[in-house]
């Protein structure tokens, strides 16, 4: 608590100088969050649409700043205004997040999973490579969730879906990354017994 | 007796610590006895463990410029209504038009003339001379870069007209970006000279322009707030103050 208040301060009194004007105020925030906010971007909506989502999220920020009473970090006010701004963009896209994502081949997964475990260490690219192949329903859940920490009723609440239709994306979403990150021998075992 | 299709379900909860009681209970006790369901577990967790460590993602540096160029033309413009996505929209009088008619020709093209696919029925091979094939593709490839080379031209004339007005180090950060542009464009067009239906080297190369026409919008708006007699708009802009 002793250190949340002046951080909670700094926070305000940058707020306030970047709706000053004051020189490099808002470069400040923009180099502090934009990292978080672009690996956000990309992984919900894909590397090209992330660029100009950025510059709307940073000009949306700015714009906002005034509304930023000092309740929780800045750095939490903008992802969460990032993240609407993410799930706005893939509405508009048509994605439907109360639409639950079909499971893979029941048989395939069960054959799997009947070697056991299939993964050895996840590398990162691997996982985003195969996070970039998900639909983006469950992809929208496993990214808020397993990436960035968000629990069920949050989830529930941001995409307008159940907290039951959370969990059930977030597992059809692990074990389709399980099934694409899965060896190759792997595979070959899962696909033919 | 529960079967691994009715456990499965429940493993993701398991292990995020989210089962209790009975529910819990009865995944451990089947747990004890199926090695497959163990190892699911284990696949689930190691997922899990590499999601959390998954970090940040440097966005690439012209984006600040365009950013910080855009606050400062969004302060100048009249606040009748904020736009939707006013990135690379909101840019004034005759950049914007010359901006929107490079946009507009190569996105004509791509959309009406690359992306289209085959008629049904069209069954000649990848190598015929007809719409679709490999010599039409790489035909119009070819047409439609030349529309956007030229569209590019243009912007760089206007962009090069002044650019002692610019900060150095702005200057010389743009001049960096657009070289590493223009080696993507250049890697991508030797690709598609190769292999003219390589759609991986096609979308970077795409991609590649794209960010050419921003970091040039970047650049002639700096200049705009000069001609615009702004002096000290230009140089807050350059200096990437918002």
């Amino acid at each position: 608590m002793n250190e949340i208040v002046p951080a909670l301060h700094r926070d305000l009194g940058l707020a306030e100088r970047c709706r000053a004007g004051a020189p490099g105020a808002f470069e400040e925030v923009y180099r502090a969050n934009a990292p978080r906010l672009f690996g956000l971007a990309c992984r919900l909506v894909g590397r090209t649409d992330a660029e100009d989502l950025l510059q709307e999220i940073f000009l949306a920020a700015h714009r906002k700043l005034g509304l930023y009473k000092g309740e929780s970090s800045l750095g939490t006010w903008l992802f969460r205004l990032a993240t609407n701004l993410c799930l706005d963009h893939l509405r508009s896209r048509g994605v439907k997040f109360a639409q639950v994502t079909d499971a893979l081949d029941d048989e395939r997964e069960v054959a799997i999973a009947q070697r056991g475990g299939v993964l050895s260490a996840v590398e990162r690219l691997d996982l985003e490579r195969a996070l970039a192949t998900l639909p983006p329903g469950c992809r929208a859940v496993f990214v808020l969730h397993d990436v960035e920490g968000f629990e069920h009723k949050e989830i529930g609440a941001l995409l307008g879906i159940a907290d039951g239709t959370s969990k059930s994306q977030l597992h059809k979403a692990r074990m389709r990354l399980r099934a694409a990150l899965a060896s190759p021998a792997t595979r070959t075992l899962g696909q033919t017994s | 007796m529960n079967t691994c299709r009715d456990i499965e379900p429940l493993l993701s909860s398991f292990v995020d610590g989210q089962l209790a009681g009975d529910e819990r209970a009865t995944v451990v006790a089947h747990l004890e006895t199926c090695e497959a369901c163990r190892g699911l577990v284990t696949d689930l967790e190691r997922l899990r463990a590499a999601a959390r460590v998954l970090g940040p993602i440097a966005p690439p540096d012209h984006l600040w410029l365009e950013v910080a160029g855009q606050i400062r033309l969004d302060q100048d413009a009249p606040q009748v209504s904020a736009p939707a996505r006013p990135a690379r929209r909101a840019l004034p009088q005759w950049l914007a038009l010359a901006a929107a008619l490079v946009l507009v020709t190569f996105g004509v093209y791509l959309v009406d003339v690359l992306r289209t696919p085959a008629p049904p029925g069209d069954n000649r091979t990848a190598t015929s001379e007809g719409p679709g094939s490999v010599e039409a593709v790489a035909r119009e490839l070819s047409l439609a870069l030349e529309h956007y080379d030229n569209a590019i031209v243009e912007l760089q004339k206007v962009a090069q007209t002044d650019q002692t007005a610019l900060d150095p180090d702005v200057a010389e950060t743009l001049k960096k970006n657009l070289t590493v542009i223009d080696r993507a464009i250049a890697d991508s067009r030797t690709a598609l000279r190769t292999d003219p239906q390589n759609e991986p080297a096609r979308e970077t190369l795409i991609d590649a322009l794209k960010r050419k026409v921003g970091v040039l919008q970047t650049t002639v708006s700096l200049m705009n707030e000069m001609r615009k007699g702004d002096a000290a708009g230009a140089a807050r802009v350059a200096g990437g103050k918002g």
